[in-house]
This record gives structure tokens, sequence and C-alpha cells, in this order.
């Protein structure tokens, strides 16, 4: 078998077997991770390898099976198989006395599959397939969380991206006609009329699979109801790693995105608009996973930005950040999860003093926090310092969106980092004896140790992995070391520096780390926009449903209203004609002679007419 | 075997065989059943057996009749391919009967009907005139009646009133428009006729015939009501048989033997639209769970009217996917409506709750044949739809092209409700449950593979479908 199909076949197959061997079964676990490794074994064995891979599949009409391995899909299939074995390795433990095991590991080896498949394919139904596939599993991962809630996020994820994928499968079908081809790396369309309608219905899958405004509100509800380890690697890396690609590959292959084109202007604005209100949102959180998921919306808005501007300095900042993102997201997510784990809840009120009882989680914890708030020399810092330089060439009001984001972001995390792991021990880190297993304790350190690889020699991932992908159009540049503008890094630490002030005035001022931010979060007109958001008055999916409801109690009333002519009008019609009829039969001889003579005399007239 | 002989075997064995059912079980139930079983599958393996002569592009004419200088039957790759769909779901429904029907009256009647309805399925499937198109269309009329009464009370009888008139009515219409085409063309042979011109007052009279058999708006109605039926009979109804032959018939008449004036092109799409729509609605409102699927099949319905009527390969060949996926999927969503009806008596949905505890298997196939109808990937159905939407935009179709995509989230959206209230939250039937037996679990768990093997091994169907579709826009151009 051509090794391409492994990682599509092996996972999935695993997949399979786990959904069928018995629920007793000990070695799941061991399994799974296993596959993992395997997986990732063959992601590093394809890396910076080209390759093909064609079949016919569906016959005619495009759907062919062709894989593509080059250097952006190979990096992307060995970051894929990264994650997928660091949270293989965590849950083992997280999981444990959980209910629904064998689904979990089922649902993560098989969207472990789904993502090799979307990325290696270059055929644009063949993608479409795996990508829409994905649908599926996010649904089962977060039926499976066990709150009473749970199913009904789980549906609102799969409404929500399955609009967006059906929006996506327009797009893919207008491309593929004016192309004249679906193979991916055969297309090459310029924007205007018909070409940027299918460029927005694409970006709009991508935006959508990667969580950005205004798809997202699913994500900071799958946070409470669906299991942890899903939302480190599906809203936390995996959907990032997948969505950005795709948006990449939309921006620089399949269309070409000029600088300070109106698609370009439109995605920045999104972009930004994405930072700002989401990491509004996340300040206001009072739940360790809710903030996280808020920043999980936000940190997606800086891919965007950069990528939006068109500039290979933004285009290679926007993926720069996604790589780090993962990284560092991953490792807050699994810090969540390492103290849910232990104190069993992840609500602030309840938490404080963890810093001394769990040392290690609250070290990852710390670096981790540092790199997504853009500190100097943590690997957020120089992927947001590109973006920053980027967004300022694209226009100074989105450099300010950017910035603005960052101090936010770090007053958040300061009052996160504050209430969870300092101040008094809330009610339920009394019994916290110990840190959680070595099993989770090692993915998030090497994340951690990444944050700080990553920055430190930023040149390795950037040289290695990004240039390869714009290739030419970096002109010579090389955006690794330090940041060109040394204007824009003191502006970033004045910044932090300000978020930190920030900070010491709330706390001072109300008295608590959880309280930090609520001389913002209580701020005139601010106040009014929290509680419309707390009551999903923004919510399109709320919104979008409000409207199907108006829609389908009209069109019920149209459809009683057809039946209405069948079970009553057609009937009574019926009546009424017969009872006249019945009115012309009464019974008397003479009228019965007068109707037959009538009828002769039209009969007779008629022969004759056409006799002659 | 010779080829012609296969086709009369296909048409008759079912057809004469079933008034021999109410015979055989006065003597045994069980041969009764089993030969039901046979006749349906011997359907189904002759058109197997064909398929490999109409895939070369060949096609079967049989029974010629010199009086009238007319072929009776004939095969081309469509025909064959519809053949197979119907008689696969259908025997799989008169498996699911052994279980289902076992402890009602009138069972004799029960598959002399079922097998008489699937036999003139398959004789409309392979005629090669608008004379036996019109006999057979009738016979199903009238098997479908006696079926939808089938519980014999007043209101259900009066609903199978109802459908048989709005039918009737409907076949009335088309015979004016054959005789019109006979007016016109001097013969009933397809053949022949498709070498002359059709009008388009014909068109109109032959579309109400098909529109009322298909239940497409307004003439749709009857098929939420004809739910009081047998769940294997809903099935029967929805997805192998009486919904399938509108479609048929349309794709028979006016793809491959009468081209189109370029209007039908637009017109019978926004029909299809507003039809796909309306019902859609439809389904989020009402709280009878075998209603809400067969408002779904109104739906559904309408995209493969788009497939068929937009007028490009590519959407052609999604309405003929979609024939096929649709059948195996919502036939499941019914059998699996038969078998919570038997545990719980009741068909409200508000009435019911967390059932995927008492019974997994019904939920699971459930939910698997719903993201069928969904479209979702890896299952069959997401090529179907994808096909259709693919081809209305090729046709620059794109304002109805977006209306049936706000239809396809409609789909996904009553769906879940669906099975949310079925399945999820708390159960309000008081004694939970069990399963069905096991003929009817395993007879919708084989539907719920099959709709995710047609999926991930698409290319098999597809290959038959790229013949036919060849086939088509050959005599078409």
């Amino acid at each position: 078998m051509n090794t391409l199909l492994l990682p599509v076949i092996i996972p999935a197959l695993a997949a399979l077997a786990i959904f069928l061997i018995p629920k007793k079964w000990p070695m799941r676990e061991i399994f799974a991770v296993l596959v993992a490794v395997f997986n990732a074994i063959i992601a590093w064995y394809l890396f910076k390898k080209d390759m093909t891979l064609v079949f016919p599949w569906g016959g005619a009409w495009g759907m062919e099976f062709s894989f593509r391995l080059y250097g952006f899909s190979g990096f992307t299939l060995l970051a894929t198989a990264f994650f997928a074995l660091l949270i293989a390795i965590y849950s083992t433990s997280f999981m444990k006395d959980k209910e629904h095991v064998s689904q979990f590991y089922a649902y993560l080896l098989l969207i472990l599959a789904q993502i090799n498949g979307v990325v290696l394919s270059d055929n644009l139904i063949l993608m479409l397939f795996f990508w829409e596939g994905m649908l599926l599993t996010m649904f089962g991962f977060i039926a499976i969380g066990g709150k009473k809630e749970s199913i009904h996020t789980a549906v609102k994820a799969f409404i929500i991206n399955g609009t967006t994928d059906l929006l996506m499968m327009a797009g893919i079908a207008i491309t593929g006609y004016l192309a004249g081809t679906f193979t991916i790396s055969q297309i090459s369309l310029q924007t205007g009329g018909l070409a940027s309608l299918a460029f927005i219905l694409l970006i709009i899958g991508a935006i959508s699979k990667a969580g950005s405004m205004p798809f997202h509100t699913w994500i900071p509800d799958a946070a409470t109801d669906a299991p942890l380890p899903f939302m480190a690697f599906g809203p936390g890396s995996f959907e990032k790693l997948v969505g950005i690609y795709f948006l990449a590959r939309i921006c620089l292959n399949i269309f070409t995105l000029s600088p300070g084109s109106g698609l370009s202007t439109m995605l920045m604005i999104i972009g930004a608009i994405t930072i700002l209100a989401a990491v509004m949102m996340a300040l206001v959180q009072k739940d360790y996973k809710k903030l996280l998921s808020y920043h999980a919306i936000s940190q997606v808005g800086y891919m965007i930005l950069g990528i939006g501007t068109a500039l290979p300095i933004g285009i290679i900042g926007g993926l720069f950040h996604m790589l780090n993102n993962a990284i560092y997201k991953d490792c807050l997510f699994q810090t969540a999860g390492a103290v849910e784990k232990q104190t069993g809840t992840t609500d602030l009120y309840k938490l404080g003093g963890l810093a001394s009882k769990m040392p290690v989680t609250f070290i990852c914890f710390v670096i981790a926090a540092l790199s997504i708030s853009g500190t100097p020399f943590f690997n957020g810092f120089f992927s947001k310092e590109l973006i920053y330089d980027g967004a300022l060439e694209s226009g100074m009001i989105f450099y300010l969106a950017a910035v603005v984001g960052s101090f936010f972001t770090a007053a958040s995390f300061l009052k996160l980092g504050h209430a969870a792991y300092f101040g008094t021990p809330g009610e339920s880190t009394h019994n916290v004896k110990k840190d959680v297993p070595l099993t989770m304790l090692v993915p998030m350190i090497v994340l951690a140790v990444l944050c700080i690889f990553f920055g430190v020699y930023n040149a390795y991932p950037l040289n290695a992995y990004f240039m390869p992908i714009i290739g030419a159009a970096a002109n010579g540049h090389s955006f690794s070391g330090m940041p060109a503008n040394f204007t824009l890094v003191i502006i970033t630490i004045l910044v932090l520096v300000l978020a930190y002030l920030n900070h010491k005035y709330g706390v001072k001022k109300f008295g608590a780390g959880i309280k930090a931010v609520d001389h913002i979060h209580h701020a005139p007109v601010l106040a009014n926009i929290y509680n419309m958001a707390e009551k999903r008055y923004f919510d399109p999916y709320e919104l979008g449903l409000k409207f199907v409801r108006i829609f389908s109690k009209a069109s019920f009333s149209v459809d009683r209203g057809i039946d209405w002519i069948y079970n009553h009008l057609s009937v009574r019609a019926t009546q009424v004609a017969t009872n006249g009829i019945k009115k012309a039969h009464t019974g008397n001889f003479s009228m019965y002679i007068a109707w037959s003579l009538g009828g002769m005399i039209i009969l007779v007239i008629w022969i004759l007419r056409t006799v002659r | 075997m010779k080829n012609e002989t296969l086709i009369l075997l296909t048409v008759f064995v079912p057809v004469l065989g079933s008034f021999l059912l109410p015979l055989i079980g006065k003597i045994s139930e069980t041969t009764r059943n089993l030969c039901a079983l046979i006749f349906v599958l011997v359907s189904l393996i002759c058109s197997f057996l064909l398929l490999p002569t109409v895939m070369r592009g060949e096609t079967i004419s049989a029974l010629y009749v010199q009086a009238v200088n007319m072929n009776y039957f004939y095969a081309d790759s469509l025909a064959v391919f519809m053949a197979i769909v119907s008689s696969l779901v259908g025997a799989i429904i008169v498996l699911y009967s052994f279980g289902y029907i076992s402890h009602y009256e009138h069972r004799n009647e029960y598959y002399f009907m079922v097998v008489l309805f699937l036999g003139s399925m398959m004789g409309i499937v392979y005629s090669r005139n608008l004379i036996s198109i019109y006999v057979f269309w009738e016979i199903t009329a009238l098997a479908c009646w006696r079926l939808i009464g089938f519980f014999r009370e007043r209101t259900y009888v009066l609903r199978a009133d109802k459908a048989f008139l709005v039918t009737v009515f409907g076949a009335l219409m088309m015979l004016i428009g054959f005789l019109n085409i006979y007016g016109t063309a001097g013969s009933f042979d397809l053949g022949v006729i498709s070498k002359s011109h059709v009008s388009n007052l014909a068109v109109l009279f032959i579309m109400f015939g098909i529109l009322s058999k298909s239940a497409t708006l307004p003439l749709h109605t009857w098929l939420p009501d004809a739910g009081v039926a047998p769940s294997p009979v809903t099935a029967l109804l929805h997805a192998a048989v009486l919904v399938k032959i509108g479609v048929y018939v349309f794709a028979r008449l006016f793809v491959v033997t009468i081209p189109l004036d370029e209007m039908w092109h637009t017109i019978i799409p926004i029909i299809a639209a507003v039809s796909a729509l309306v019902s859609a609605g439809a389904a989020l409102i009402d709280t009878d769970m075998k209603r809400i699927i067969a408002y779904s099949t109104v739906s559904q319905i309408g995209f493969i009217f788009l497939g068929l009527s937009i007028g490009n390969d590519v959407a052609l060949a999604g309405g003929l996917l979609y024939i096929l996926m649709h059948g195996l999927s919502k036939a499941a969503l019914f059998l699996c409506a038969g078998i919570i009806e038997q545990a719980t008596h009741t068909k409200d949905i508000t009435k019911m709750g967390g059932l995927i505890k008492t019974m997994p298997v019904t939920a699971i196939s459930f939910l698997i044949c719903a993201f069928s109808v969904m479209g979702i990937p890896p299952l069959g159905g997401f090529f179907a739809k994808y096909l259709v939407i693919n081809g209305a935009f090729k046709s620059g179709q794109t304002t109805i092209s977006f209306v049936f995509l706000f239809g396809a989230v409609l789909t996904i959206i009553y769906l879940f409700r669906l099975f949310i209230l079925i399945f999820m939250g708390h159960s309000k039937v008081e004694h939970p449950e069990k399963e069905g037996t096991p003929v009817m679990l395993i007879s919708v768990a084989t539907l719920a593979v099959l709709s995710i093997l047609g999926g991930i091994f698409i290319n098999y169907p597809a290959e038959v479908v790229m013949t036919t579709v060849q086939q088509i826009m050959g005599v078409v151009r």
C-alpha cells in the first residue's frame, strides 16, 4: 500500500477497532497511544518529502482520490501528529474512570484520520469529504461530555459548522466550475465577480473551522459541556491547524489575494473584530475553561488578520502564530484539565492558592500565559510582532486593534493566574495534596519547553517550516531573529506593563484576583453590552434559530392551508355540485322529457355541423 | 438465461406470485413469508444479472406484441439501476415485516399487496410504452390504497381514500397527457415518441400525475396523512416504491425520451424549491414522528427533482444517486419509527425521550441514516447532495442553489430535533420498553451499514450512475 494512505487508513481502522472491541478491554488507552506514536513516526518519515497519489474514486465529475504531500501539508501533518500524541498520552490519566472512554479514543483517532485526509487532499471534493466528516466526530466528542446540556451543545456545534460547511460546498462547486478542475494544485483563479463569491464562501468554511467570529458561539458552550481533552486539541489546536491551513491555501494557492484589495480588507476586519470582541468576553469570564475558550477564538483573529494582510510578513506571522497558539493553547487547556482533575471544578470562585500545591502545573501555566500575552522571548511574542508589522503596514486601525487585544489578553491572564493559583485557597482546593500524574505532566512540560524553544530559536520553525510555504514571495527577507521594528517592541512592552498596572489597580480596588477587571466589566456602556451578550442577543445561532422558527411556522400554515383545500374545500365543492344536480332530478316525468329533447337537439346540431 | 427472460421474470414473478401468497398463507405462515421475500429477491437478482449487459451500453427489449407493433418491456441502465434500488430496499422491508406484522390481522392481504406493489413498480421501471406505464401505475395506486387503510379504522380508511383520490386524479390528468402525445406522435411506444415533438400542454398534464405520485407541493398532503399505515408500508411508500415512481417516470419521460423546453428547466426547480422549503418548515413544527419523516421525504424529493430537471450531467448523476441513498436511509428511518412505535405505543415525539438507553441499536441506526439524509460524509447522502448542488451551480442557477442550501440546513435542524426528542433527555414513557425483534433490528442495521458503505465505496454506485448519465446524455443530444 502507498505510504501516503497510512496516515488516513491506520487511525481510521484503529478507531473502528476501538468501537468494536468489548467495553471491558483494558488496553484501549495503550492501543490508542501506540497508534498515535505510529502516526507520528509516519508523519516524521513523510516530512520534507514530495509525493503524489492519484486514483479514480467516484468516477467522473472531478471526484478523484488524490493526495499530495509537499512542504506545507507535510508540516501540518507532523504538527497534528505531535499534538495528537500528546493528547493521547494526557488522556490516559485524564479520561480514567470517565464514561464513554472507548468512544473518546475512537473519535480521537477518527478525527486524526480525517485531519490527515484534509491536509493531504489535493482534490477539493475529497477534502470536503474529510472536512465535513469532522462534523460527525466533533458531534460525538461533545455529546459524550456527560453534562445535561452536552447533546444540545453538540447539536449547536453541528448546526453552525454544518451550515458553514454547506456554504463551503457551494464555494467548492463554484470554484471547480470556474477553474474547470477540482485539483487544488492546478487551480489558480483571479478574484472578481463569481470568483469573489467563491472566495468568500470558501473563507467562511475555513474560518468557521478555525473558530472565528461570527461562527464561534458553540466553543464557549463546549468548553463546559465537552470532555476537556477535546477542547485542548479541537478548538485548541487541531481546528486552528486545519482551518488556518486551508485559509492559507485559499489565499495563497487557489486564489491570489493581493494586498489592499477589498477581500483582504474584509478578512482583516473579521480578524480585528474577532480579536477584540472575543478577548473582551474572555476578560469577564469566571470559569477557567470558558475563559480559555474565548481566547481560543480571539487568537484566531490574529491569524486571520495576519494572513488577511496578504503581505509576506503578515502571512508568515499568521502561520507562525497558528503553530505557537496551538502549542500554548493546548498547554493552557491541559493545565485547566489538571486543575479539574485535582479539584473537580474549574469555577474560579472555588479555586485559589494552587501554585504551591501543583507547582509543575503552575510553572507550565505561567510559561504558556506569558507566551499568549506576547511577552518578549516567548514564542507568541515573535509571531505577534510579525503580525503587528504586517497590520501596521495595512492600516493603523488594524494595528491598534491587535495591540488593544494584547492588552486585554495580558489582563485576563493576570486575573486567571491570580484567581486560580494565588490568593486564599478556595473551597475546592483545600484537599489538593499533590500535582497530577506524570502522564499528564509530561505533555504540559513538553509544550511549555516548546514555548520557550520556538521563542529563543524562532529561526528554526520559521526557516524550516514556514519560509518554504510562501516561497519566492519572501523576496529574500528573513523574518527570524529579533523583530525588525524596534518601536513596536517597545510599545508591546509598554502595553504589558500597563496591563500589569491595571491588574494591580483592580486587585487593590476590589480586593481579589478574580475581581481584578470588574472596573472594566462594570464600566458604563460596556456593562450594558456585557449584559446583552450574556443574554445571547449577539449569538448568530440563536438569531438564526429564531428566524427558522418563524419560517417554519409560516410554512406549516401554508401546508395546512393546502391540506384544507383537499379536506374541506374540495369536499364542500363536490357537495354543492351534487346538490345542484340532485335538484334537477325531481322525478317529474315531463321535466325529464324536456332534458332529453334538449340533449337530442344539441346532438343533432353538432352532427349536422360536422357532416357538413 | 436470456436477458429478455430475465426482464419478464423480474416483473411477472412478483406480480403473478403475489396472487398465490394468500393461498400459501392458508397452509403455512412461514412459507408465505419466505415466498414473499423470494419473489422480491427474484426481481433483485434478475436485475443484477442484467447489470453487466446494460453497463456495456446495450439495451434489451422484451415481449414484442405483433398486434400493436410495440415492445412491452425494455431495459437500459437507468431502468436496471432503479429496479435494483427498489427491489433491494423492498426486500429489506419485506424482511422487516416478518417481525412487524406478525401480530396483526389480514397478514395474507398484507403480503399480497406488498409484493404486488413491488412487482408493478418493476413493471413501470421496465415499461417500453405509455400504456403499460399507466396500467402498472394504477395497480400501485390500488395496492397503496389497501395498504394505507390496513388498520381499517375510520379515519385511516378516509386517509387511504384521500391518497387514492389524489393520485388517481393525477393519473387521469397524466392519461390525458398521454393521449395528447399519442395524437401528435401516433404511437405509445417510447422509441417512436422520442423522435417527435411533444407539446408543453402534454408535459403539463403529465407533470400533474408525476407530482401527485411523488408528493410534491401542492399535491403532497396525502403523504404525511398516509403515515397511519403500518411502518413497513410507509417505508415502502417513501423509500422504495411510490414516490420514486413519480421521480422515475419523470426521468424516463422527460430526461431520457422527450427533451423538455428550456422553460421547464427553470419552472420545475422552482416548484421543487418551494416544495423542499415548505415541507422542511412543516417538519420542524409537526409532532407526529411519522409525519415529520414524511415531510422530510417531500423535502428531499425536491432535491431529486432539482437534480433531474436542471439539465446537466452532474446534477442528473446527483439526482440518480440521491434516489439510491435517500431510499436506503429513509427506509431505515421509517423502520426505526416502526420499532419505536411498537415499543412505546405512541407516535407523538413530545411524549418520548431517553430511548437511546433502552434501544441503542435502533438509536444508532436512526442517527446514521439521519446523517445520510443530511448529506454528511462519509455517508452516501453526501455525494448525492454535493453533486446536485454542484450541478445547479454549474447551470448558473445560483439563487435556486442557495435556496436549496437553506433547505439542507433545515434538514439538519429538523432531523436533530426529531432525534433529540425521541432518543435523548429523560424518558417520558412509563415503562422503558425493550428493543424490537432481532429480524427488525437486522433490517435497520443493514440499511445503516449500506448507507455507510455507499459513501465509502462510492465508486460502485457511481459507475452505474455514470454509465446511465452517459447513455441519457447521448440520447438527448
